[in-house]
């Protein structure tokens, strides 16, 4: 793309400002990053349009070069672009040396390997040393400004590569001592000491020096990384900046320097207090966190150092200085505050919540710092917003809450007025001049009055139900307080029964101290009032939420009066949604007659279909069943709409769910007994499961269907005892059992799962035959094998035998089936096959490896499956 | 301690987004370690879009909010501060700092350098402080001397390059911008060392200090007998000290006469050197009694270039300086109004201007006026529905004026009126306005020969004085009112009628 015009730049700039992602998609974006480093050296476009590129690349560094790579690439085409500059006054070279270093900090190219990182580095250490760095960098008249600037550029490098300039501390010291701009060099200096000493303090080693090795790396040698890959691991949110964390907590190791070490850092921390003056007051709130971080850690540095600046800073209305102060008393505690400073500051904290002087968010936050204030010695738990034990009523007096405020301010000071208030129940103190509590029913009964307007702003009712909220959450256990805003609450709903969503809501958050309470209040005030009503969505809306299984009576009467009037689909459904709160609440009597005749009356033919559901599910299901049913659905929890939902929770209930296999079964030992082949089934389970009804199928009706296999309970790690599956076979052959079980879960749900196939063995089906009589066995035996021919088949095959030999085969597998045996050398075994096939084996003179099987049965269909199976039996052992 | 970004949003009700993005600045190398810092807790920026409609929406400056909205409206969404949670692009957005003003919204968000899972306490997060002055110092650039919207747009435009001086990677360096435009405009001056950084240049010229003491007066006046009048006033002073050298040391002293009343609640800024413990500890909390530090109050300091704010203070006079009751009674479709307002004897009766202006809010407009005055001349803006009694110059030599009449209304139309949450009903006030040169209520003034500066040549100074009133509300007494806690307070009961009795000895 050739060079572009001022203007087209400027629209460029405006379409990519307006939405980059959308830009960046277009046709243009991928080019963006490359025309705007290109167009920086172009010689037709103005100072102020470039200017405008850069703070472009300032904002955006990420969008326009999105990997490390392009990072480094732009950065080095900026540092070129800065380098070719003539020598004349220039308004780029600043955006330049900002927008070179956003792009390497940004762009994760900051680094050793880095070229771009190797010649901004020296450069920037060389501008703010204040050396003349020769042509190319302007005019002396920019000196002083580009030295700031890198002081800037070196400061955003360290903080997002701490300990970057751990090798420079001395050098950035004795800056400090000379001529140099004492912002950007204090801010500079206190964070590289800060990171510093957090790195040191982690890697336990002491400070090496570092704060007085004096001299600069040498123009064109290796920048030292060596802090900077520790301190890798230092930006990560393992420490947190409020000081009050303990330090084993935040990851701060306690560092012990030396004596000598102690001497240099103190007299950094004093250089840099001392000319703390010098600095805007954000810069000074900067300075004291960062100080007050670096050397809370340090053992033996007492922060005595800090208190000369204390009365300067708690004399201002600063807000960041006033934060600052309250970090360093966080950070120190008694170490620095005395008990009478720690009741000054927080005067002086009083004062400035309240000072008319300031503006309303500093009053809000000042108020924050109140109830979060760190106290020397804490009586309440951590972590909760307290009223500090030395801000009695008096010091608090003009902190209170009044009509007048707005929404937020209104909060914060009655959330102090009810800690007071809590308090004051505590203490039992009588005869005061000050009733908190008294005045708080006032404000909220004002609360309660405005948000009564019919055609008010909603604000103004969010605020009374937050209000009650507040005061529901401080003052559970006050009964002085609750009963009246019960009842204020339920005059609120008869003036403006609109704010019906407002109370549905209140009563989803309070806890039972107020919730009870006016869900009773509120049930009466909507029933004792039936009949046609503007409100009666809004009282369906409530009852659906309050009934419950006290005085039904009226609330059914209330429902059978206002079904005249539900007229439309919308409040045959809220008419409904409160008969459903009643069947949930078990409400019997009375309820099925309305259901009833809400079945045949309704209007709608939904509303009379769901009547008719209500009154089925009242009539078939039981009590806790029917609470599952109409429980809130575990399916789509979070639907807004009750219908859907409601018909979802029927469905997850009342319908059977596919469910992923909570069991394992598995076919247990042969029990060659009775009549019928009979599996025995053990069962493991992985949840609690109730009514478990297994279910079997056979593939290829090859045994008569299977009746299903009944298990009331099944628990986890509770050992079941097998289960039998009589088996009904129709032809003598191994199958697969399709199996399913259907089951209810703890949860009420009756689920549905596919378990594996189980495998019915062709052994699985050995019978053995009725004992042959004594004596004569050989006989028996003798008189089965003629009878398999001439309809049968013989066969004679080979089955090896294992170094165990032909007896323990004949034990482990066949021992049921022999008839007449001489061990260890001759067996002969008869099997019955239902339903009417038999299998005769005769083994005789085993050798080593193997014995002659002679075999015959009266089924041909058998012979192969009887020769694989003697065959396996070897490998089965 | 540094800034993710920053908006300015005017709030523009009545059209489609309710607002526009009028400026915005994000800072990368910040949301770099943003990413790191709050881990799986990160949301990024949104674009501005987005952030405009989630900004609106939780403000409440969206025009809709007829229905309830439960992420906005519920109970539990409780905010104690102008720190808000904005739910975009699936996350939430915390914390975003935020107010109104002047139908701008400034808003920023702080980095936190940690999880934001759970949430750490704003006192704990160091940017929030910063977030506050950044928005603060963009919203008195704006605001400072700005009449009209092509001047807005002048200092809007002005903003991408402050911000490059002031915040150039999101850790704010100057919360004044106007310092920092001088800076870009100073560029060439060579400096000396030891410059401060809040002081861009050094004056040359003719030496003169100009000490100008401003007092406002509010009160709550409602003529009952279980509720107290109330009545503060807040003082502020301000200086613009034209002297030359890098650090002119100036101490001024500000007194009281003798039954003047004593200056509490003093804050100071940060130029100020030292403070006497007397002046630091001296707080309307305590109950004033005859002990009170009653000056004269020292201030040293080095100054800045600029006019600047050198403390702001609060006092407690006797009695407030016009006492007054107001009655209204509604007849149906017309309200009987009577006034009485009656200057004390001990204020300058010699005022810039001087008005009533007796508002009538939640009703139609006025159709007719019926009344009769003591004393000035009485305006009536129909349309508005609001009387203005202009009183003048002075009042008459029994100091005591009144108003009575009648006023009927037309039909009220929603459109025009805007609703009123105070006035509902009988509750209505009157709110004085006045002004009064060359006079503090405290009796507080700088004497000029109490100024030491310690600079080359004798400046010329020059100090100056007024009253002017802000809030000072007469309540209908005839109806309720809202009140404070300081207005029931017993304390105050025991002496509730002396003021009343002062004026009537």
């Amino acid at each position: 793309m050739g060079p572009l015009s001022r203007e087209t730049w400027a629209q460029r700039l405006g379409a990519f400002r307006a939405s980059p992602s959308a830009f960046m998609a277009g046709p243009e974006g991928e080019d963006l990053g490359r025309d705007l480093l290109n167009e920086l050296r172009s010689e037709k476009l103005s100072e102020q349009t470039k200017v405008s590129l850069l703070a472009l690349s300032l904002e955006y560094p990420a969008q326009l070069w999105p990997d490390a790579a392009a990072a480094e690439a732009a950065a080095t085409s900026l540092l070129d672009t800065l380098v070719l500059l003539p020598p004349r006054p220039s308004a780029l070279r600043r955006p330049l040396l900002l927008a070179a270093t956003t792009a390497l900090a940004a762009g994760n190219a900051l680094g050793p390997t880095s070229g771009a990182s190797r010649r901004l580095l020296p450069l920037l250490l060389g501008l703010a040393s204040g050396r003349d760095l020769g042509r190319g960098f302007g005019p002396a008249s920019e000196q002083r400004p580009l030295q700031a600037t890198a002081c800037e550029c070196l400061r955003e490098l360290e903080s997002c590569k701490p300990g970057l300039l751990g090798g420079c501390l001395g050098l950035l010291r004795s800056l400090l001592g000379q001529e140099g701009p004492v912002q950007p060099l204090s801010l500079l200096l206190a964070l590289a000491l800060r990171n510093t000493l957090v790195i040191q303090a982690r890697a336990r080693a002491g400070l090496q020096g570092l704060l007085v090795a004096g001299d600069m790396p040498a123009a064109g040698g290796p920048w030292n990384w060596t802090l900077a890959e520790e301190g890798d691991a230092n930006l990560q949110p393992q420490a947190p900046s409020w000081p009050a964390a303990e330090e084993e907590e935040c990851g701060l190791a306690v560092l012990e320097p030396s004596p000598e070490e102690a001497r240099e850092l103190r007299a950094a921390v004093a250089q840099l207090l001392d000319t703390s003056y010098l600095l805007t007051p954000v810069a000074q709130a900067q300075l004291l966190w960062l100080l007050g971080w670096a050397l809370r850690g340090l053992r033996g540095q007492p922060p005595v150092l800090f208190k000369p600046q204390l009365v300067r800073l708690l004399g201002t209305a600063q807000l960041t200085l006033l934060h600052a102060v309250l970090a360093l008393k966080a950070a120190f505690g008694e170490a620095l505050f005395t008990a009478q400073d720690e009741a000054l500051l927080l005067r002086r904290l009083t004062l400035a919540a309240q000072h008319p002087a300031l503006p309303l968010p500093a009053h809000l936050f000042y108020l924050h710092c109140l109830l979060n204030f760190p106290e020397n010695w804490p009586l309440g738990p951590t972590g909760e917003e307290t009223a500090p034990l030395l801000l009695g009523p008096r010091l608090c007096r003009g902190l209170l809450p009044s009509l007048l405020h707005d929404p937020s301010a209104l909060l914060a000071h009655l959330h102090l007025l009810c800690l007071l208030c809590a308090e004051d129940e505590e203490k039992e103190e009588k005869g005061q001049d000050w009733c908190p509590r008294h005045y708080l029913g006032e404000l909220l009964a004002g609360l309660r009055q405005r948000a009564a307007l019919h055609g008010g702003p909603r604000a103004l009712a969010t605020l009374c139900f937050q209000a009650s909220y507040l005061v529901v959450h401080c003052l559970a256990t006050q009964p002085t307080v609750l009963t009246p805003l019960t009842h204020g609450l339920a005059r609120l709903y008869r003036a403006r029964p609109a704010l019906a969503p407002h109370f549905v809501d209140l009563l989803d958050r309070v806890g039972p101290e107020l919730g009870e309470p006016l869900r009773t209040a509120l049930r009466q005030e909507v029933v004792s009032r039936p009949g046609r009503d503007e409100a009666l969505r809004w009282h369906l809306q409530i009852l659906s939420k309050v009934a419950d299984g006290k005085a039904p009576s009226a609330t059914l009467g209330f429902l059978r009066a206002a079904a005249a009037h539900c007229t439309d689909w919308g409040l045959q459904q809220a008419l409904l949604q409160v008969c459903r709160a009643l069947l949930r609440a078990g409400v019997g009597e009375g309820l099925a007659d309305l259901l009833q005749a809400l079945a045949r009356h309704l209007e709608d033919p939904d509303g009379r279909d769901h009547a008719r559901l209500y009154y089925i599910l009242l009539a078939h299901l039981a009590g806790p069943k029917l609470g599952v049913a109409l429980g809130p659905s575990l399916a789509a929890p979070a639907l807004t709409s009750s219908l859907v939902a409601e018909n979802q929770g029927f469905a997850a209930v009342l319908m059977v769910q596919e469910a992923p296999a909570p069991m394992r079964l598995s076919v247990g030992p042969r029990r060659a007994a009775g009549p019928v082949p009979v599996l025995q089934l053990q069962v493991e389970v992985l949840e609690p499961l109730y009514s478990v009804e297994l279910r079997f199928r056979v593939e290829g009706q090859l045994y008569a269907p299977l009746g299903a296999v009944h298990v009331p309970c099944l628990l986890p790690g509770r050992p079941c005892r097998p289960l039998h599956l009589p088996l009904q076979p129709r032809r003598p052959a191994p199958a697969q059992l399709a199996v399913r079980a259907l089951f209810a879960t703890p949860a009420g749900l009756t689920c549905h799962a596919h378990l594996p196939p189980l495998p019915v063995n062709f052994a699985d089906l050995f019978l053995p035959f009725p004992r042959a009589p004594d004596g004569d066995k050989q006989g028996f035996f003798e008189e089965l094998w003629d009878s398999c021919l001439p309809e049968g088949a013989e066969s004679r095959l080979w089955c090896p035998l294992g170094p165990q030999g032909l007896e323990a085969l004949v034990a482990r597998h066949l021992d049921p089936f022999v008839v007449v045996a001489q061990p260890p050398t001759s067996y002969h075994v008869a099997i019955r096959l239902p339903p009417a096939s038999r299998l005769l084996l005769r083994l005789e003179a085993a050798q080593g490896d193997g014995v002659p099987v002679a075999l015959r049965t009266d089924d041909w269909a058998v012979l192969p499956l009887a020769g694989d199976y003697l065959r396996g039996l070897s490998a089965a052992v | 301690m540094a800034q993710r970004a920053v908006w300015l949003i005017s709030h523009e009700p009545g059209t489609p987004l309710c607002g526009t993005v009028r400026f915005s600045r994000r800072y990368p190398t910040v949301e770099k370690r943003a990413r790191v810092f709050n881990g799986t807790s990160y949301v990024p920026i949104p674009e501005d879009g987005p952030f405009l409609k989630a900004l609106l929406f939780e403000l409440r400056l969206l025009d809709d909010d007829k229905d309830f909205v439960e992420s906005r409206d519920s109970c539990s969404h409780i905010n104690k501060t102008s720190v808000y949670g904005l739910l975009v692009g699936g996350g939430e957005l915390w914390p975003v700092v935020a107010f109104l003003k002047n139908n701008m919204i400034y808003a920023c968000v702080p980095l936190v350098e940690q999880t934001l899972s759970p949430r750490p306490p704003l006192i704990s997060i160091s940017g929030i402080s910063q977030s506050f002055e950044l928005l603060f110092g963009i919203q008195d650039f704006l605001h400072l001397g700005q009449k009209n919207d092509t001047e807005l747009n002048t200092k809007l435009n002005q903003l991408p390059d402050l911000l490059l001086q002031a915040c150039p990677f999101g850790t704010l360096l100057d919360a004044n911008l106007q310092n920092s435009l001088d800076s870009i405009n100073f560029a060439s001056v060579t400096h000396p060392q030891k410059q401060p950084a809040w002081k861009v240049g050094t004056y040359k010229g003719k030496p003169q200090v100009s000490i100008s003491i401003t007092e406002k007066v509010k009160s709550m006046q409602y003529d009952k007998q279980d509720i107290a009048d109330t009545w503060q006033v807040v003082g502020a002073v301000t200086c613009k000290c034209d002297l030359e050298g890098i650090m002119p040391n100036v101490t001024i002293s500000l007194s009281l006469p003798t039954n003047g009343s004593p200056l509490q609640d003093i804050l100071v800024h940060p130029c100020v050197t030292s403070l006497d413990s007397a002046i630091l500890t001296s707080s309307s909390i305590d109950a004033m009694d005859d002990s009170a530090f009653s000056g004269p109050y020292k201030f040293p300091f080095t100054p800045p270039l600029e006019s600047f704010n050198l403390c702001y203070y609060t006092s407690q006079v006797p009695v407030p300086p016009i006492l007054g009751f107001y009655q209204m009674k509604e007849e149906e479709i017309q309200v009987k109004i009577t006034v009485n307002l009656k200057l004390h004897e001990s204020v300058k009766n010699n005022f810039e201007f001087c008005e009533a202006r007796i508002p009538f809010y939640n009703r139609g407009p006025i159709t007719h006026v019926e009344y009769k005055v003591s004393f000035g001349q009485l305006e009536v803006f129909r349309e508005k529905s609001l009387l203005i009694w202009i009183i003048g110059q002075k009042f008459p030599k029994s100091m005591e004026i009144s108003l009575s009449g009648t006023v009927t209304f037309g039909a009220k139309s929603h459109e025009k009126q805007p609703f009123d949450e105070i006035c509902i009903g009988g509750t209505a006030y009157l709110k004085l306005h006045f002004k009064i040169l060359d006079y503090t209520l405290t009796g507080c003034y700088a004497d000029q020969h109490s100024v030491q500066v310690f600079a080359s040549g004798k400046p010329k100074i020059s100090t100056h004085r007024k009253l002017i009133s802000s809030d000072y509300y007469i309540w209908n007494s005839k109806a309720p009112a809202p009140i404070t806690y300081g207005s029931l307070l017993l304390i105050s009961h025991c002496f509730r009628d002396i003021h009343r009795l002062l004026y009537h000895p």
